[in-house]
């Protein structure tokens, strides 16, 4: 096992590394900029040491640094967590040069994993389901017909030289192909001078469902099942469950061995997460995350295998002690992420100094977060704050418990997704488990304001009280009484 | 003491007696309690439990409320104050509709709209560019623009204004 191990990022993730570092008996190292002087990760850590001023592209980018904090605190490898630098198979391979470990995958498997070409050229060589398409573009409305069949509508007419949605049409059946055909090839031969279309099968409303892929250094593969994450705002997740409320043991175990293939394909250690849409019991690979996920406590409440644990062991050599039969489930999980954005307003990015924090407890509650009292809440990184994340008996009890546990969770300085999370949980579809990665398209209500009748005049009664104490208060300053007696007046109110 | 209080549109009728309040003519027991130095308030109505964060707004009267995750705003007036209000014609929001603020430090990508323009409820007015993502600021309810006081490329600060608006006339 390593001695020390530092960690080439910030937030939440980088507090979860160093309490799996904790545990292992392991030191760790912190890295910051110019305002995290006083963030949790550099309070919690071992040592700290300074890597420039707040933009990222200036320090949590900057390798030269991060690698001469390595070497000035003696650290023997590096972990670099999720976004920064930790798909940069450059980075990785600069970590190996300066003679250190890096916690995660081959540099030549996070290459291979990042170029989405040579991804899918790979996958289909795997035998890895991905989504229908041709490879060249179409000579006319009767290959497109054909090629359609084979596929299955709805299909997708693409512009080859394609970008945003020019030239690209919804084709729902063979009467709607020539038409269309001939609208995506005119609208992408004025758009990019070029008219030539291809053909994919087109997903209405699939959901995203991924597995959780673990490798050792020794060619050993396992999967601990999927997560979904479906309910997604511009691409970005908000709420991930495991197991996913749709798919049977045969799909799970269909899906687990796509995913180790793929894994595998690329030479593949460390934990990783195959990504999949799914639709109509069809799933296709979309991409592999050669890293953690922000959203891998949801598999560890359900396993019980801690998985930032295991990318360290499994990165110090150690060789993975249970095998695919050996994973069982548990209940079920859910995570809501806290990000300082306001729901009812846009998702519009909130900032300022948290002033207080109440964070929920209890039975099955887990809150991985990296923010204090007093934090200050900036526009330099990434906007999650946290995450919530509960583990009950079955999906239901899970629902129940995190709208308990969400109302709980107090954080005042700043807006956060709270409150979206709350109405979620309490959505008929959501609870019933009907979701696709269009959800929130679906369900507009969900950003809007929704008060009950009973609230609204809790708070009537609330902002008369406070009003009339305001006025007492101003009152008594003005005639100059003392503060006791201001205190006092407060307490003589009695509206019993 | 009898308040008119507006939330979200709808106003109550709260009167703080000695001995009891009552809402709308129901009469309630309420207490309203605080912790000490902090927002944090606890409301009791019959006994129902309300905990509630709750702080002043932007003028007087105004008080922002959080109650069962909903953020919530109340204009408090009393009998008088509503006479005034009455007399001087202004109505329960302050005069015009609310100007478009920076809600963070960003850059200015786009300004949609020019002086003179009516704009909807909702319409969007400004792109403001924080986090490295676009945000679309929108109109919070429909106006006549009188000041466009940015340009694009311009950085702004939390809470800068950035467009006015007059209250467009009632018809007759």
């Amino acid at each position: 096992m390593f001695s020390k191990v530092l960690i080439a990022n910030r937030g939440e993730i980088a507090v979860r590394i160093i309490r799996a570092c904790r545990e292992l008996g392991v030191r760790t190292v912190a890295v910051y900029s110019e305002v995290d002087r006083l963030s949790p990760h550099v309070l919690e850590a071992d040592e700290a040491y300074p890597i420039g001023p707040a933009p990222s592209a200036e320090s949590y980018l900057r390798i030269d640094r991060i690698l001469e904090a390595a070497r000035r605190s003696g650290a023997d490898a590096i972990h670099p967590g999720y976004g920064f630098l930790a798909e940069r198979a450059q980075f990785a391979a600069a970590v190996e040069a300066a003679g250190l470990v890096f916690i995660g995958p081959s540099s030549e498997a996070i290459a291979a994993m990042g170029d989405k070409t040579e991804a899918r050229r790979r996958m289909i060589a795997a035998g890895v389901p991905v989504v229908p398409g041709t490879a060249e573009p179409l000579v006319d409305p009767d290959t497109a017909e054909r090629v359609a069949v084979n596929f299955g509508y709805p299909v997708l007419l693409k512009a080859a030289a394609g970008g945003g949605g020019k030239g690209m049409r919804v084709v729902r059946g063979p009467d709607e192909m020539r038409r269309a055909f001939e609208a995506a090839s005119s609208e992408a031969a004025a758009a990019f001078g070029d008219g030539s279309v291809y053909l994919e099968k087109y997903l209405d409303g699939p959901r995203h469902i991924e597995i959780q892929v673990l490798a050792d250094q020794f060619g050993n593969v396992i999967h601990l099942g999927e997560r979904e994450c479906s309910i997604q705002r511009r691409h970005q997740k908000m709420i991930e469950e495991a197991p996913s409320a749709v798919l049977t043991p045969e799909l799970r175990e269909a899906m687990g061995r796509a995913a180790v293939a793929a894994a595998a394909a690329v030479g593949y250690r460390n934990a990783g997460t195959v990504e999949f849409l799914f639709e109509n019991g069809e799933f296709y690979f979309l991409e592999m995350n050669t890293r953690i996920q922000v959203e891998h406590p949801v598999t560890e409440m359900i396993t019980g295998i801690d998985l930032v644990q295991w990318q360290i062991r499994v990165a110090a050599g150690e060789r993975l002690p249970f095998r695919q039969e050996d994973v069982r489930f548990d209940g079920h999980a859910i995570e809501c992420r806290i990000t300082c954005e306001d729901p009812l307003n846009g998702f519009l990015p909130s900032t300022g100094r948290i002033r207080r924090i109440d964070l929920p407890s209890g039975p099955g509650v887990r809150w991985d977060g990296g923010i204090t009292e007093g934090y200050e809440v900036s526009l330099y990184y990434d906007p999650l704050l946290a995450k919530l994340i509960v583990h009950a008996p079955d999906r239901a009890a899970a629902i129940e418990r995190m709208r308990r546990a969400l109302a709980e969770l107090r954080i005042l300085g700043v807006e956060t997704s709270a409150p979206f999370h709350r109405r979620v949980m309490d959505e008929e579809d959501f609870r019933a488990g009907r979701l696709s990665i269009r959800y929130l398209e679906t369900h507009p209500e969900l950003l809007q304001a929704g008060a009950t009748e009973e609230a609204l005049r809790a708070a009537a009664v609330a902002a008369a009280l406070l009003e009339e104490r305001e006025r007492r208060r101003r009152t008594i300053r003005r005639i100059e009484t003392s503060p006791a007696a201001s205190a006092s007046a407060w307490r003589n109110m009695g509206w019993r | 003491m009898r308040y008119y209080v507006t939330i979200d549109g709808r106003t109550f009728e709260v009167e703080l007696a000695p001995d009891h309040v009552s809402v709308d003519g129901t009469v309630v027991r309420a207490e309203l309690a605080q912790q000490p130095e902090s927002e944090i308030h606890h409301l009791l109505v019959d006994g129902r439990s309300y905990p509630l964060v709750a702080s002043r707004g932007n003028g007087r009267g105004n008080w922002v409320l959080v109650v069962d995750g909903h953020r919530l705003e109340a204009d408090v007036v009393d009998e008088r104050g509503r006479a005034i209000r009455r007399i001087t014609g202004a109505s329960a929001a302050p005069a015009g509709p609310k100007p478009v603020r920076a809600p963070m430090p960003g850059l200015i990508v786009r300004v949609d709209v020019e002086v003179g323009q009516t704009v909807k409820q909702g319409q969007g007015v400004v792109i403001m560019e924080a986090m490295k993502m676009e945000n679309e600021l929108k109109a919070e309810a429909p106006g006549i623009v009188s000041k466009v006081l940015v340009k694009p490329g311009q950085a702004v600060e939390k809470g800068a204004v950035l467009v006015e608006f007059e209250a467009i006339a009632e018809a007759g």
